[in-house]
């Protein structure tokens, strides 16, 4: 099945918030953002940006009228600053307009007064001086004080890994309506409509049923619209309520930038020990987040650094810590991994030194201690369908890998300024909300007289093909054609209380709940039908291409008939269905529980060469192969390995963020922040899915898809690595993301390069040089 | 200022402000929003509309400076009253060259010229040609396959 929307999209007819024609007298909003990381917020001045001819007015603090707070996890993060400001760009005013040229035009204008306080842009420090929040947190299985004894070899050091800006080619933006009676619809850029709703009721002092959310879809999320999508909505919302006009909030790209927080950056230790064989016998790191100004979804991103912070392997004993900092940075907040690939990172960089001191290769320590069944996680769950040797040995044969690594050799053998590198990166990702309650999806199923089906869930779709899957689903699920089936805007009056779509695990969830309701409508029709037909067993019915089916036999009723049939004789062809993920928990206070449905496995080999003269480098190849259960919609699920896979890439090369220690962001627009282009990806890409597997707990067998091949990108930090040694064998191993040519080149000619006298250094040389010659 | 130009083979004529940008005159202006504005400053590609045939960045031209010129956005693509697609718009879908599909119009107009000009790309030069556009969701593998695909399919004369 094709993208559902591929035909409007390609027509430019998909609508995305601000295409849908705006209502009569709609005004514009534009946010004014605080010009310093960290001060008191002494005055205000907003004169000058109300004489702008077209403004109506400008909202400060003072004008919610209910709660002024947007965090989520905890109340720490204010919608309109008041007496403080904690991050460059945290708004302060919203200016509304007749056009958005105005507005912005206007906010430029408003000026305020402010008291500097300390900046803290360092997570170390702010950890130092206590900034922690939220809990700090440790895993703990066997005793790794103990198992140092038991190390022929133990090795230390750090990493400091970047974040990642999201970069959805849609900006957040937001569309609030008033409607009758202090009711308000809002349409949101938002993986989480519900979030919004909660919201924008808080900021109001509303009940939840007067606000209703809407979602068509989104141009991009990638978390950085799950919880950081309510701001916007909330600030059009407050607009609306005041003026009771329609308000359009569209951030520019330098505001979604400035304004906006990351993938968490993370400064992080390790200490891994291992037998003379290259088992790991232990491993204990510590992770210092950086948060950014407020909690946003910081600790539960955290919590998943910790579940992911021994990826594929098996350690016997293991000692994680992990703590949330805060700093004067914008709120970071979810992106594709949320928190896992941080912690995998870790450990890849503690197996990468450890292969140096033991003098093996990485492949040879990774393959001793890929998982097997029943093998325990330090959160206290086994680990089941354990496929990760099994992709490890499909891509070992399917790719010849040794082979590869023999041509490698053999090419920096005869090469002097180019060398090769090669990396295998195995990944293991845990599929379920690790907080338990948001592990719940509801579906809303009619059936109409003509035979099509409408389907809502709590589902969004952003690009990831939700709404395609949803439609075979429901499709498979009623034995009709997929053109029948038509899903919904994501809307919460059709669906309450939704989580948001998130974790990988939006099919899954969405998906058993569709087929939940779908399961309920069958019934019903399958009762009435036995009547009908003067049969008994309702069960022995099927419906398979839109006929009826009594023990695989016709029973001469059409899909069209028996829904008619049945409409006529009073049988409800609507329902909701529930879907909750049985058997996960997790137990916070003793860190252990069994947190994930299921993992997803996979195995991806990079080869890359390097210009060790130049710093500049190519991603020859990369081999995947993918443990994706069953797929529903193969070509849709390969969408999601290569994007993943993309933005992992850019992630650990080209991808910079840059803040002055003043907390001013520096790579505030694409042209100062490079994000992987078509030539940037592998000539080679393949990708090989696991065969013969299944899923019991993803709707027909599937696998979530979402997350995991993001961190498919890290092998290739080591593999440029892996070239980089090849050219200068002595070079220190740093863990230093991103691995931007810069830095190869840095790293590569770091004596050269420090000899090397700048520009001020030559021009001082010269005006010192006639002195010395009138001497 | 006075601004008369052909959209689509429509003839439009508006009075606009001298600075208003193309693309915005595209969408508020004429209401044809299938021209998305992806980063404001023409490194993304997403607003390339065709003036006078060739592929533009609409953030980065005024509105004026296509007064009395032919455009084409990616409404103009699909031929006009039927439920067809253009072949390149089969193709996209087809080799699934898509996902959230705000890029997707501007990888549409980039590639109708370059198609049309080299009917026997190599996929170095489809490469090149896609260098200009950035898209976040996929890993353009599918773009790419896309662009074959739709040679492909005008090369058997479908």
């Amino acid at each position: 099945m094709k993208h559902i929307d591929a035909a409007t999209h390609t027509r430019g007819e998909s609508q995305y918030i601000d295409d849908v024609p705006q209502p009569e007298g709609m005004l514009h909003a534009a946010v004014f953002g605080s010009p310093i990381a960290h001060g008191r917020l002494l005055t205000i001045d907003l004169d000058k940006a109300r004489e702008v001819p077209g403004v109506r007015t400008i909202l400060t603090a003072d004008d919610i009228p209910g709660e002024n707070q947007v965090g989520a996890l905890i109340a720490d993060e204010m919608l309109l600053a008041e007496s403080t400001v904690h991050f460059v760009g945290e708004p302060i005013a919203l200016v509304l307009a007749e056009t958005p040229a105005t507005a912005h035009k206007a906010a430029q204008m408003i000026s305020v007064e402010t008291e500097a306080l300390p900046v803290i842009t360092d997570p170390r420090v702010a950890f130092e001086k206590g900034e922690i929040i939220g809990a700090t947190r440790t895993f703990v299985l066997g005793d790794v004080d103990q198992a140092w004894k038991d190390c022929d070899v133990v090795v230390e050091g750090s990493c400091e890994i970047a974040g990642q800006e999201h970069l959805y080619l849609e900006t957040q933006r937001a569309r609030a309506v008033p409607r009758e009676d202090g009711c308000l619809q809002i349409y949101a850029s938002t993986q989480s409509p519900y979030a919004v709703q909660k919201g924008v009721a808080r900021i109001l002092g509303l009940p939840h049923h007067k606000v209703e959310v809407d979602v068509k879809r989104l141009g991009g999320g990638f978390g950085g619209k799950e919880d950081q999508a309510t701001h916007w909505a909330c600030l059009a919302a407050l607009g609306a309520q005041i003026t009771g006009k329609a308000i359009e909030l569209v951030l520019p790209r330098h505001q979604d930038m400035v304004m906006t927080g990351k993938r968490h950056p993370y400064s992080s230790d390790y200490k891994i020990g291992l037998k003379q064989d290259g088992k790991i016998v232990a491993y204990e790191a510590r992770h210092y987040q950086n948060a950014g100004a407020a909690a946003d979804l910081s600790p539960a991103i955290l919590e998943r650094t910790l579940f992911h912070s021994t990826n594929a392997y098996f350690i016997p004993n293991v000692r994680a810590f992990a703590a949330s900092c805060r700093t004067n940075l914008p709120p970071n907040t979810a992106f594709r991994g949320f928190g896992g690939p941080q912690g995998m990172f870790v450990i890849e960089s503690a197996i990468t030194k450890a292969a140096e001191t033991l003098e093996v290769t990485r492949e040879e320590i990774q393959l001793k201690n890929l998982l097997q069944d029943h093998d325990i996680f330090p959160y206290g769950q086994q680990v089941h369908d354990a496929n990760i040797r099994r992709t490890w040995q499909e891509a070992e044969k399917s790719f010849k890998l040794k082979n590869l690594q023999k041509r490698i050799r053999e090419f920096n053998d005869n090469h002097f300024e180019k060398k090769k590198g090669f990396a295998i990166m195995p990944i293991c990702f845990g599929i379920s909300f690790t907080a338990t309650f948001l592990n719940q999806a509801g579906a809303l199923v009619h059936v109409y007289t003509d035979g099509s089906v409408s389907v809502s869930t709590g589902g969004v779709e952003m690009g990831q093909g939700l709404i395609t899957n949803l439609a075979k689903i429901a499709a498979t699920a009623f034995g009709i054609d997929e053109a029948r089936v038509k899903v919904e805007t994501t809307n919460t009056t059709r669906v309450a209380n939704m989580s948001p779509s998130a974790a990988s695990a939006t099919t899954d969830l969405n998906g058993n709940a569709t087929l939940a309701a779908a399961s309920e409508i069958l019934q019903r029709l399958k009762s009435f039908a036995v009547k009908e037909l003067n049969l008994s067993h309702p069960e022995r019915l099927t419906i398979e291409k839109e006929t009826l089916l009594f023990e695989g036999k016709e029973t001469g009723w059409t899909w069209q008939k028996l829904v008619q049939s049945a409409y006529f004789n009073r049988v409800d062809l609507s329902a909701h269905g529930f879907y909750a993920t049985p058997g996960v928990w997790f137990n916070k206070d003793k860190e252990k529980g069994h947190p994930f449905a299921y993992h997803v496995f996979g195995t991806a080999a990079f080869e890359v060469t390097v210009d060790c003269l130049r710093g500049t480098y190519e991603i020859d190849k990369t081999k995947i192969v993918h443990d994706l259960g069953r797929p529903m919609n193969e070509l849709i699920d390969r969408g999601q390995i290569e994007g993943g896979l993309a933005q992992g890439l850019g992630w650990m090369t080209l991808e910079e963020l840059k803040f002055d220690d003043q907390g001013r962001y520096l790579s505030n627009s694409l042209a100062s922040y490079k994000v992987p282009d078509v030539f940037f990806m592998p000539d080679d890409l393949e990708i090989k899915l696991l065969e013969n597997v299944n899923n019991t707990w993803g709707p027909y067998g599937t696998k979530a898809v979402g997350e995991p091949p993001l961190m498919y990108g890290i092998g290739v930090f080591f593999a440029l690595q892996d070239a980089m040694r090849a050219f200068r064998p002595e070079m220190p191993l740093t863990f230093d993301t991103p691995m931007t040519p810069e830095k190869v080149l840095m790293q590569l000619h770091r004596d050269e390069i420090e000899g090397f006298k700048t520009d001020s250094d030559v021009m001082a040389d010269h005006q010192e040089q006639p002195v010395k010659e009138t001497e | 200022m006075n601004v008369c130009v052909t959209v689509n083979g429509k003839v439009y004529e508006r009075v606009v402000e001298p600075r208003l940008l193309l693309s915005d005159f595209l969408r508020h202006e004429l209401n044809l929003t299938g021209t998305h504005v992806g980063c404001e400053q023409g490194v993304c590609g997403a607003c390339t509309v065709l003036l006078n045939g060739d592929p533009v960045r609409s953030c980065l031209i005024f509105a004026v400076q296509a007064h009395e010129q032919e455009i084409m956005t990616v409404e103009g693509l699909a031929p006009a009253g039927t439920d067809k697609l253009h072949p390149l718009q089969e193709a996209f879908r087809d080799a699934h060259g898509l996902q959230c599909g705000f890029c997707t119009p501007g990888f549409l107009l980039t590639l109708l010229p370059f198609i049309e000009e080299n009917p026997n790309p190599t996929e170095q030069e489809i490469r090149e040609a896609l260098s200009g556009n950035l898209c976040r969701c996929t890993g353009y593998q599918n773009i790419v396959k896309a662009v074959k695909l739709a040679v492909e399919t005008a090369e058997r004369g479908e």
